[in-house]
């Protein structure tokens, strides 16, 4: 209770405030335009947050990306354009029923569902987090290991269209985390005599170059989108809200703890767990035909999972230092910065701090609503802001913002080799988040492996006999081998009515 | 996709012997333990197997990702991004930020089709606006040149 205290003053600090309203809009905006997703707003943001006191830092982040993954939802419904992947798994429900004139109930309940999904979330991450801080206290070098293994591997099994290509994605990420000195014997690896490199590839360059920057490139070099936008009436959309909720009460509270629970596994996102909440909704309605063609049910069960999805992507990001989602790698590489090291040790000395972001992630929740309400109010003039006008600012803002951290024009060039890598590996069907991961995961499975095997003088047989060790390792081995499993299991029984006319979408 | 999956499968083994080419110099633990050169090692020979496995995958199908239609007026502006990012690198230190934003977004504003009065315009606009941000409110030093702007 003391704590909660402590965390409500350091939130309704003025400044605080401040910083939340102002990221409530950055959040709102960045989410609701085409193109620019969540994930790039956070690379964007980071600069700011850098030079901020941590508490402001962290509750921006957790605004900023609770309002973008809403305001996503919102050209769904409007243009039939996810602002954000992680709306695209019920854009065509979305769009469907707005063409049969319910924008406004679409929207009102992107809204609705969007804060009681946000909710769950935070309710779950109060309670969870603290509890597996307790168990975080008896890992050890081994138990991260297999951690972090695990989180990588997820990354590639959730990587979207060819798990091949999500592999070597996260190769490169993990190579790049290699350059500069090594941890055993602090050699410089691959530095090329450059003194800026020994201390590895500057993460906020990196970020910045590979979401900001590559999707300048790629708006500039597909032109301008042109839609027509559907009208609103944003006065309406609360209407019938009460009933909705209802009606799903069950889907709210099963995509709710769904969603949460996919944002704990390490590498998987607000776009996984909508794409799972949808399959999981679809597979449990009594209205399956419907699907894609205009189910609100959809719209209940995806828009819930995504948002309850990123408070549970804090959960192993603040507990293990383990990122949940691409956001929460792009924000332990701001907390290792800051010389915030997250960890079981975080909540014992400073969990004012983590208090002030729980709270921070209900208030933000909360603030949806009138926020959202204005957002779909002004949602014909934000769909079309120019882009030949937002692009060349948004370049401006990641070269100064990679420029401010150390003051050098060598993080200005990483910033723009990674926004041509980015570019580049999109463009070939490449995800870019296992990039993020690697980058973020890398060091922490070579320092905790090469830890490990020193200590023990290289006996590998502790990564298996240790009790909780072995279970991760389980799990990993698990993950790597589903795949195989499913294949087999299909086999074994190849004529099931509802898997084979699940397949054939 | 098939050619291009090639190239890249290319790409990804030649970083792989690439890898190994640099960690041949790398020193060992004692007692001839592997040090910094493992994890590199270990990363070359996954790039080299898995960038196999996309060529030879590639004679097959994958699924066809989005390929937006790109003119060569639109691969132009690419390059030209790259350009200005390259120029702001090299003049900014010299005459500034603020005239070097300004006009660089102003460049770039009007080859992608902006009209001269808005370009102008919100060019300066948006370098104001940063200058207020971050040396007023964050108090982050942006470069002053020779003018001290």
């Amino acid at each position: 209770m003391e704590f909660i205290v402590q965390g409500l003053s350091l939130l309704f600090d003025p400044k605080v405030i401040l910083v939340i309203i102002i990221s409530a809009i950055y959040g709102l905006f960045v989410g609701a335009i085409p193109g620019l997703t969540a994930t790039m707003a956070t690379a964007l943001l980071i600069p700011f947050t850098f030079f901020m006191d941590p508490v402001p830092a962290l509750v921006s982040i957790v605004t900023m990306e609770a309002m973008a993954i809403f305001a996503g939802d919102i050209p769904a419904a409007l243009v039939r354009i996810p602002g954000t992947p992680s709306s695209a798994a019920y854009t065509q429900d979305s769009f469907e029923l707005t063409k049969q004139g319910k924008a406004e109930m679409v929207l009102g309940v992107d809204v609705v569902f969007s804060v009681i999904g946000g909710l769950i979330g935070a309710l779950i991450l109060m309670t969870a987090a603290p509890l597996l801080a307790e168990i975080a206290f008896k890992f050890t070098t081994f138990e991260y290991f297999w951690l972090a293994t695990m989180g990588l591997s997820v990354t590639v099994m959730v990587s979207r269209g060819s798990q091949l290509k999500g592999a070597l994605s996260l190769f490169l990420g993990l190579f790049f985390s290699t350059i500069g000195v090594d941890i055993t014997l602090g050699f410089p690896r691959f530095t090329f005599g450059s003194v800026e490199l020994l201390n590895g590839i500057n993460f906020i360059p990196a970020m910045i170059g590979l979401f900001g920057v590559s999707e300048v490139f790629r708006s500039v070099m597909h032109g301008e989108l042109a839609y027509p936008i559907a009208k609103v009436q944003a006065g309406k959309i609360f209407k019938g809200m009460g009933r909705l909720c209802k009606r799903f009460k069950l889907n709210i509270l099963r995509s709710g703890l769904l969603g949460t629970f996919i944002g704990i596994l390490p590498g998987a996102g607000a776009d996984i767990a909508a794409w799972i909440a949808y399959a999981l909704s679809k597979r449990g309605s009594k209205e399956p035909e419907k699907y894609g063609s205009g189910s609100i049910e959809a719209i209940v069960d995806a828009g819930t999972a995504n948002n309850s999805c990123l408070a549970g992507a804090w959960i192993p990001a603040l507990v293990f230092g383990i990122p949940g989602d691409s956001i929460t790698a792009i924000l332990i590489g701001v907390l290792f910065m800051k010389g915030l090291r997250p960890g079981p040790l975080i909540f014992e000395r400073q969990p004012e701090i983590l208090y002030a972001v729980y709270l921070s992630f209900i208030l933000a929740n909360l603030l949806m609503i009138p926020f959202g309400y204005l957002a779909i109010k002004s949602s014909s003039q934000m769909l079309r802001a120019p882009r030949n006008i937002l692009m060349p600012a948004i370049l401006i803002f990641c070269i100064v913002g990679s420029f401010a951290i150390n003051n050098t024009v060598f993080d200005v060039g990483v910033m723009l080799v990674m926004g041509i890598l980015g570019y580049c590996l999109e463009a070939n069907g490449f995800p870019v988040a296992p990039v993020v991961l690697g980058i973020v995961l890398g060091p922490i499975v070579e320092k905790n492996f090469m830890m490990s095997m020193i200590k023990t003088d290289w006996d590998v047989t502790q990564f298996f006999t240790r009790p909780i060790s072995a279970i991760l390792c389980i799990v990993t081995l698990l993950i790597w081998f589903f795949p195989l499993i499913i294949a087999l299991f299909q086999k074994v029984k190849p004529s099931h009515p509802k898997g084979r006319a699940s397949k054939m979408e | 996709m098939k050619k291009n999956d090639c190239i890249a499968g290319c790409l990804f083994i030649a970083l792989g012997l690439f890898i190994f080419t640099q960690t041949f110099t790398y020193p060992s633990l004692e007692k001839g333990h592997p040090g910094p050169d493992l994890f590199p090692n270990l990363l070359a020979i996954l790039f080299i197997g898995f960038g196999l496995t996309l060529i030879l995958k590639a004679r097959k199908l994958f699924p066809k990702t989005e390929i937006l239609s790109s003119t060569p007026k639109r691969i132009s502006n690419a390059f030209f991004v790259i350009g200005i990012v390259a120029a702001y690198v090299i003049i900014v230190n010299r005459v500034g930020f603020l005239i070097t934003s300004a006009i660089l977004l102003f460049i770039l504003m009007k080859k992608l089709g902006v009209t001269l009065f808005k370009s102008a315009i919100t060019s300066i606009l948006i370098t104001l606006f940063i200058n207020l941000l971050f040396s007023k409110i964050l108090r982050v030093p942006l470069p002053y040149g020779i003018l001290g702007w």
